[in-house]
């Protein structure tokens, strides 16, 4: 139940792992025939992912996931664009590999700003135009909150920013991809990861309408355009090409079982004493907290009956602070506190729900003492 | 090797200025694909492009991009760093492969204006140092039978001297998509590499009547299909309509000398609905007024009233000879003419009339219930595209 942390791959993804690295083992940047054939094969795969994802004429960088995918969109673009504006809108909700990246841009003279959130989660569309000027050249949001699960309104959003065309618009859709359709079209790069959707781990891609805005922040032998140095990853990129493609064919099945799954444990937790549901948005996240209890305690009472979720981001689960998210959307403390994340999948299945519900209640009489 | 560029310019699309953008990542996406499996790297500028060829082979990769639409030319470029004996020597290089007599100009283009040497230097220096260095070669400002450029960048030099015309117009896929009724024959593959031409991306029908018509005819049309994609960049997809059980239906049912002109109105009827299937906003066929009896100005009457889409016939007015010239140009003749029989040569009557009355071929159609048989045919589609049929073949288990 925790599997917007990671997922498991696909058994069929895995083979095509295997079965790359036995029969093209090439490296794509060989002249010869194998590498030849592997290039071949590295250029359908991005091919497909750019169809299933309706980017066509997008350009699509492989990188060993989102968190470098980040990196690489924030930095490069900060740095070309630095003598045209240096002001950078983050909403308050971003992932460490965003947050900490527009900390260290602010010593490169950076202006970072955050845009301020609703309580619903959503990003305050009023407060980003205010927050909007002629020195603002980027603008990043994530497609799907990996806390809360809330939708951010990217059309609304690269609406607005039309009036703004210096700005840059990266969206982080890791949370995104492979769980639910949306239109990135007008988006200028997103990142997403093969392994929040059944691919495995260390391949992702930096996706961007046009590569030249992009460049290189580790240098070497000038592979995946000259962005992205390093031994191209084949057999991830094409296992990533095949976990998509799996998740795009499951994708309105799975979606509708999901739906049906959070319905059902928000329905069985809504009569519980002291326990809340946060506004959300996807199916496949929801955010409770026991109010009075601490995130972790419920964390670890449910981990005793064998299930698995997290009580916050598995990259930040580990800070001894608030969950920013929470904070942002204008929780209380105690809520804040108390709150645990679980996430669905498309293989969770209805019984591994049902087990988790009657968790829940065994832990919310365990520790009912505590609640308030 | 001296080349390590490739300097591509592009064709009508430098008088689009507003929407310029589109058009360039379009001839970007042609241009990638055309050159799949060549480990370059392409940068699209808003005036020109530039391949980084890392090595490969500058003629082999001109040759695969040469026949994209939007491409007007393009040089094998060495880049040079910014000293003057690196210029004097490539302009050596160069001035060596001319023959004895001719006559050359060095044409500088300075972007970079911080450069210390002015235009004028530039070609003082390379056009006495080739001069002196290059026996029997003399200037010719005017009509030089050979330009040398040099074009002065922030990164570099960039030289070059031989501009490989390629086939200009607009990238395909800037100007809608149409639909080609694709037969096999010599003159429907040119047609629609013409209408490519002005950037209208296309897709193919061809209808097949087994067993009457052969799998190999089948076959060559997907052939043409491979000719047309490679020579284009374009994935050009065919549909495959079904058509046996109409075919027959009409063999049964329609005068012989009226059935050739029911069974184009009935194609021509599938053709419409499979573009409004794909957002096609055209049809395009090889017509040829008077060539045979179903293209007389009669016969395109009585079979196009079926319609209310635009139907291009880009062949209209030319001669055969110069369709066979073009063909031969396209590299499609060859295939062409391969004898396998398609649909319309085996149910050819013996006297198909030249001028059909409209009027005449409803009556003789209302008597049979063509309709559910249409909609069965565009059911029956089976859709074929090179780029898909080479990767699904080589990649299929594993993406």
């Amino acid at each position: 139940m925790d599997n917007a942390a990671t997922t498991r791959p696909y058994d069929d993804v895995l083979e095509t792992y295997m079965n790359v690295n036995k029969m093209y083992y090439a490296n794509t940047s060989s002249i010869h025939q194998a590498g030849r054939e592997a290039a071949k094969l590295l250029e359908a795969s991005r091919r497909q992912i750019l169809d299933l994802m309706g980017l066509e004429g997008y350009d699509c960088i492989f990188t060993s996931g989102a968190t470098e995918s980040n990196n690489i969109a924030i930095q490069s673009v900060l740095r070309h664009k630095k003598p045209f504006g240096r002001t950078v809108l983050l909403s308050e909700l971003e992932h460490p590999s965003v947050i900490n990246v527009g900390e260290v841009m602010k010593d490169e003279g950076f202006n970072v700003r955050y845009i301020r959130t609703l309580p619903d989660g959503t990003v305050d569309m009023a407060h980003l135009g205010e927050l909007l000027d002629d020195d603002v050249v980027f603008v990043t949001v994530m497609a799907v909150n990996n806390i809360v699960g809330t939708i951010q309104p990217i059309r609304e959003m690269i609406g607005m920013l039309k009036a703004y065309p210096k700005v840059h618009f990266h969206v982080d859709a890791t949370q995104a991809v492979g769980k639910m359709r949306m239109d990135y079209r007008g988006v200028d790069s997103l990142s997403i990861s093969a392994h929040k959707f059944h691919g495995v781990k260390g391949i992702g891609a930096l996706i961007a309408r046009e590569a030249e805005t992009l460049s290189a922040i580790a240098y070497g032998g000038g592979h995946e355009r000259n962005i992205r140095s390093g031994t191209v990853n084949l057999p991830g990129a094409v296992s990533m090409a095949r976990a998509l493609r799996n998740s795009d064919e499951t994708l309105d099945a799975a979606e509708k079982r999901v739906y049906a799954y959070n319905r059902k444990v928000k329905e069985a937790v809504s009569g519980l004493h002291a326990v809340q549901v946060q506004p959300g948005g996807v199916p496949h996240i929801m955010n409770l907290s026991f109010t009075g209890a601490k995130g972790e305690v419920v964390v670890n009472a449910l981990g005793t009956h064998d299930i698995f979720v997290s009580t916050t981001s598995a990259c930040a689960s580990k800070l001894k602070k608030l969950n920013e998210t929470l904070l942002a959307m204008g929780s209380d403390q105690p809520v804040i506190e108390g709150s645990i994340r679980i996430s669905f999948s498309s293989q969770t299945e209805e019984a591994e729900v049902d087990r988790l519900i009657t968790a829940l209640y065994a832990v919310h009489t365990e520790i009912g003492d505590v609640l308030k | 090797m001296i080349y390590d560029h490739i300097l591509v310019r592009y064709g009508e699309i430098t008088l689009k200025t507003r929407n310029r953008k589109m058009f360039i990542n379009a001839l970007r996406q042609n241009m990638k694909r055309a050159l799949t499996g060549f480990s370059i790297e392409l940068a699209a500028q808003w005036d020109r492009a530039y391949i980084t060829l890392n090595g490969e082979d500058p003629d082999a990769v001109m040759d695969a991009i040469e026949n994209v639409n939007g491409i007007l030319s393009v040089s094998p470029v060495a880049k040079l760093e910014k000293s003057e004996e690196a210029m004097k020597d490539t302009a050596v290089h160069f001035a060596e492969e001319f023959t004895k007599g001719e006559t050359f100009k060095i044409e500088v283009r300075r972007a970079d204006k911080s450069y210390h040497l002015k235009t004028f230097d530039i070609q003082y220096m390379l056009g006495g140092y080739v001069l002196e260095n290059v026996p029997d070669l003399k200037v010719d400002v005017k009509h030089p039978d050979h330009q040398i450029m040099v074009e002065v960048r922030t990164d570099g030099i960039y030289m070059y001297h031989e501009v490989r015309q390629c086939i200009g117009g607009l990238p395909i896929g800037t100007g809608g998509r149409a639909l080609l009724m694709l037969s096999g024959g010599i003159d429907s593959p040119v047609a629609g590499l013409e209408v490519m031409k002005k950037g209208v991306e296309i897709e193919a029908v061809h209808f097949h009547s087994p067993p009457y018509t052969s799998p190999e005819a089948t076959e060559k049309v997907k052939h043409l299909v491979d000719i047309m994609s490679k020579r284009t960049g374009a994935d050009i997809k065919l549909h495959i309509v079904p058509f046996t059980e109409l075919q027959t239906k009409i063999y049964d049912w329609i005068p012989d000398n009226m059935s050739m002109t029911t069974t184009r109105r009935i194609m021509l009827i599938i053709a419409e609905r499979l573009a409004e299937r794909i957002d096609g906003k055209a049809i395009v066929n090889g017509e040829n007024l008077g060539q045979v009896a179903s293209q007389t100005l009669t016969s395109m009457h009585a079979i196009n009233a079926v319609t209310n889409f635009p139907v291009l016939r880009p062949l209209l007015t030319l001669e055969k000879n110069e369709i066979v010239e073009m063909a031969r140009r396209y590299g499609t003749y060859e295939t062409s003419v391969l004898p396998f029989e398609d649909c319309c040569t085996i149910f050819k009557p013996k006297s198909p009339k030249t001028r059909p009355l409209v009027e005449k071929v409803e009556k003789f159609e209302s008597k049979v219930d063509f309709e559910p048989m249409i909609e069965k045919a565009l059911e029956g589609i089976e859709c074929y595209s090179v780029n898909e049929a080479e990767e699904k073949e080589a990649f299929s288990s594993l993406l």
